[in-house]
């Protein structure tokens, strides 16, 4: 029997999740939270190892987890297990759905890039024609931004771009290597602005919801977690249709429960989140629910060029960021609109693929260009497309009974266009700079690998064409949230996370007013 | 196979369960409670031979000598017969690049490792022996590199923070 009854049902622990559960419970609101995963001992959990001593040497086990790159045989017990919840896609179009699910969701892992959109993203068809504006812009996320910002710690330098806004930075004055402050003179020739990576710092090892939400929101005394609590769907009062709290199955033994509450806030990450919706039948008069799916297409190592100048032994930072540069002045100034960012490197090593050589002439050339190779991640804007859309699949369901999703994505013109161009402007930047390249290329992981999933929940003015409004809220069900990044209406070329926290804390700050006098 | 004498201190492990069927002695008991005793194994690998069972004869020996000539320590390393077990284990795909280059190496004889020294192309290889040794000196390298027998080696040896499955 439920020990207490709860104003709100959270769903998933990650950053979104926490952030809704760090903002009502300090208010008095009386919280539950489900998440998918375990609570994870960090210090039992994970043990240092040396490759031998694992059973494939560091290759990792063939045929695990084929669909996540990022998965090593160090860390492959960390990622969701495709066999235990599958998804299916035409062959013709891959999708690399990358999954965590424990509490603190993949804000344990994240690569703590940390940018506000601009209003590049938020009127992106006021520029440029294609698609819609979100129904904000960023004067109105801004001081939710600002808020967000201290409680990661974000580290950067002010630029004062209108493309990359500035955030609350703990300034990062650190100088640049004597390869970056050549590299950088010649991209300011090509008004290409580099700056410091905007970084969560975080607090010990960790900057997710786990350290810096969870916490606080537990000493109100006003949220119950409960982990391994896999959501099937939402449940719905026929009288009322509002939704009233949720289906759920535990991890281990498959017991089933519900659990109740007066307003539901969805948390789960994007994908899952639509999933659960679509599975609910619920919310979805627009039929946009599922589609307009993007994320950011990676291309890495797109470049890898070795400095001529360097002797591999430089100090400073060797490591920047370049925004946009592209499509600023007007929608159209290339090929392809929007645009892409440059996250680069340029004192590595590069992998020996790369040098034309074996055995010792090999080794020799690896100790020379040590420290002096340049290497490029390419993020690329993925437009948000109709026709780029999960579904339910109702053929499969997954180890705990639940249907599981059907993709239908791929990259267009636009992304390949714009990644030929990165992929030349950086080789051109490296061969002024007095690089070598040794390698180039433009293809990118298929559409997932950034782990940037948008989409799919789409927020908008027009309840014929989105889901849900303004304020993260159904359009049709009017105490139904959904926090996470399905809410987007284009993602830009930046890292999400950051804007996924500031639309969360405004959510609920809005959810609360509406509860206090009663609209829910 | 050179066997070696080779030591690691197990690291920090799991508390161990209670044993069932007997009373926990308590520390009024032992005086000062004794810690249990963290015994330092080994690893298969520095103390056995493996048995190869993919490849047949000519294909494993190409694939030795490709290994040293790639990767100078690759015999001491063991990472012909570790290929060989890894690359039995894997896909068809996977497997057919390893058969196809190795009967083809043996073929056309060593002369062919010249395709190594060629720039890199993000391009595969058509033919199936260029395709082959370009997979196979990233192998044959990182089998090496993690291998017991490179641990006391100046080459960069691969260790990380290995993830239990999730309880």
């Amino acid at each position: 029997m439920a020990a207490q009854e709860y104003d709100v049902l959270i769903i998933g622990s990650g950053a979104s999740g926490g952030m809704a559960a760090h903002t009502l419970t300090k208010q008095g609101v009386k919280c539950l939270m489900l998440d998918a995963g375990p609570l994870v001992d960090f210090s039992r959990q994970r043990v240092q190892k040396q490759a031998y001593e694992l059973p494939y040497r560091g290759f990792g086990e063939p045929g695990k987890l084929p669909h996540v790159a990022q998965a090593n045989e160090f860390n492959a017990n960390q990622w969701v297990d495709e066999k235990e919840v599958p998804y299916t896609y035409d062959p013709s179009m891959p999708f690399n759905w990358v999954r965590v699910r424990m509490i603190g969701g993949k804000s344990l892992f994240w690569a703590r890039m940390s940018f506000r959109l601009s209003d590049y993203e938020f009127k992106a068809k006021d520029h440029d024609g294609f698609g819609e504006n979100w129904p904000i812009d960023h004067a109105e996320l801004a001081p939710f931004y600002s808020r967000v910002e201290p409680i990661f710690r974000v580290s950067g330098r002010r630029e004062g771009w209108k493309q990359l806004p500035d955030g609350e930075f703990i300034e990062d004055t650190a100088p640049w290597s004597e390869s970056m402050n050549r590299f950088i003179a010649q991209a300011s020739r090509r008004e290409i602005g580099i700056t410091k990576m905007r970084r969560s710092l975080g607090r010990g090892q960790f900057a997710s919801s786990f350290n810096l939400l969870l916490p606080d929101a537990m000493d109100t005394g006003n949220l119950t977690i409960v982990p391994n609590a896999v959501v099937r769907e939402l449940t719905v009062d026929r009288n009322t249709g509002l939704v009233n709290g949720a289906n759920f199955v535990d991890r281990h033994s498959k017991r089933e429960m519900h659990a109740k509450a007066r307003v539901v806030v969805l948390g789960a990450s994007c994908l899952e989140s639509t999933r659960i919706l679509l599975n609910s039948r619920i919310a979805n008069s627009s039929g946009a629910l599922g589609h307009y799916f993007h994320d950011q297409t990676y291309v890495t190592q797109g470049v890898v060029a070795i400095d001529r100048e360097s002797k591999g032994n430089q100090s400073g930072r060797a490591g920047g960021y370049a925004p946009r540069f592209v499509n600023l002045k007007r929608g159209r100034e290339e090929d392809f609109i929007r645009g892409y960012a440059f996250d680069f490197n340029l004192a590595g090593t590069p992998d020996a693929k790369y040098i034309p050589a074996y055995g010792e002439d090999l080794d020799k050339k690896l100790a020379e260009y040590r420290g002096r190779a340049a290497s490029v991640t390419i993020m690329g804007e993925v437009l948000a497309r109709y026709e780029n859309f999960v579904r339910v699949d109702p053929n499969v369901t997954d180890a705990f009974g639940i249907p599981v999703l059907h993709f239908e994505c791929r990259y267009g013109d636009n992304e390949a266009k714009m990644l030929k161009h990165a992929m030349n402007t950086f080789d051109e930047l490296c061969r002024a700079s007095n690089f070598e390249t040794l390698a180039k290329h433009d293809q990118p992981w298929p559409p997932g690998y950034s782990i940037h999933e948008l989409g799919t929940c789409r927020m908008g003015d027009d309840p014929k064409k989105s889901v849900l409004n303004k304020w993260n809220q159904s359009h049709d069900v009017k105490n139904l949230f959904v926090v996470d990044g399905s809410s987007f209406v284009t993602g830009g070329y930046q890292n999400p996370t950051m804007t996924i926290l500031a639309l969360s804390m405004r959510a609920s700050e809005y959810l609360m007013e509406q509860m206090k006098v009663r609209a829910i | 196979m050179k066997r070696r004498n080779f030591f690691r201190t197990l690291a920090a492990a799991p508390a161990a369960p209670a044993l069932l069927g007997q009373q926990r002695r308590t520390a009024a008991q032992d005086g000062a409670a004794p810690e249990d005793p963290k015994l330092a194994v080994s690893v298969a690998d520095a103390a056995a031979d493996p048995m190869p069972r993919f490849f047949n004869a000519a294909q494993y020996a190409a694939l030795e000598k490709l290994s040293e000539t790639v990767m100078p320590g690759a015999v001491e390393a063991g990472a012909a017969a570790f290929l060989d077990f890894l690359i039995g284990r894997s896909d068809e795909a996977r497997r057919n690049v390893y058969i196809a280059g190795l009967d083809g190496l043996n073929a056309r004889g060593f002369a062919s490792l010249a395709s190594l020294n060629k720039p890199w192309t993000f391009e595969e290889p058509a033919d199936p022996v260029e395709r082959f040794l370009r997979v196979a000196k990233a192998d044959i390298r990182m089998a090496t590199l993690n291998s017991a027998a490179n641990s006391a080696g100046k080459r960069f040896a691969g260790s990380g923070l290995y993830w239990y499955p999730l309880g």
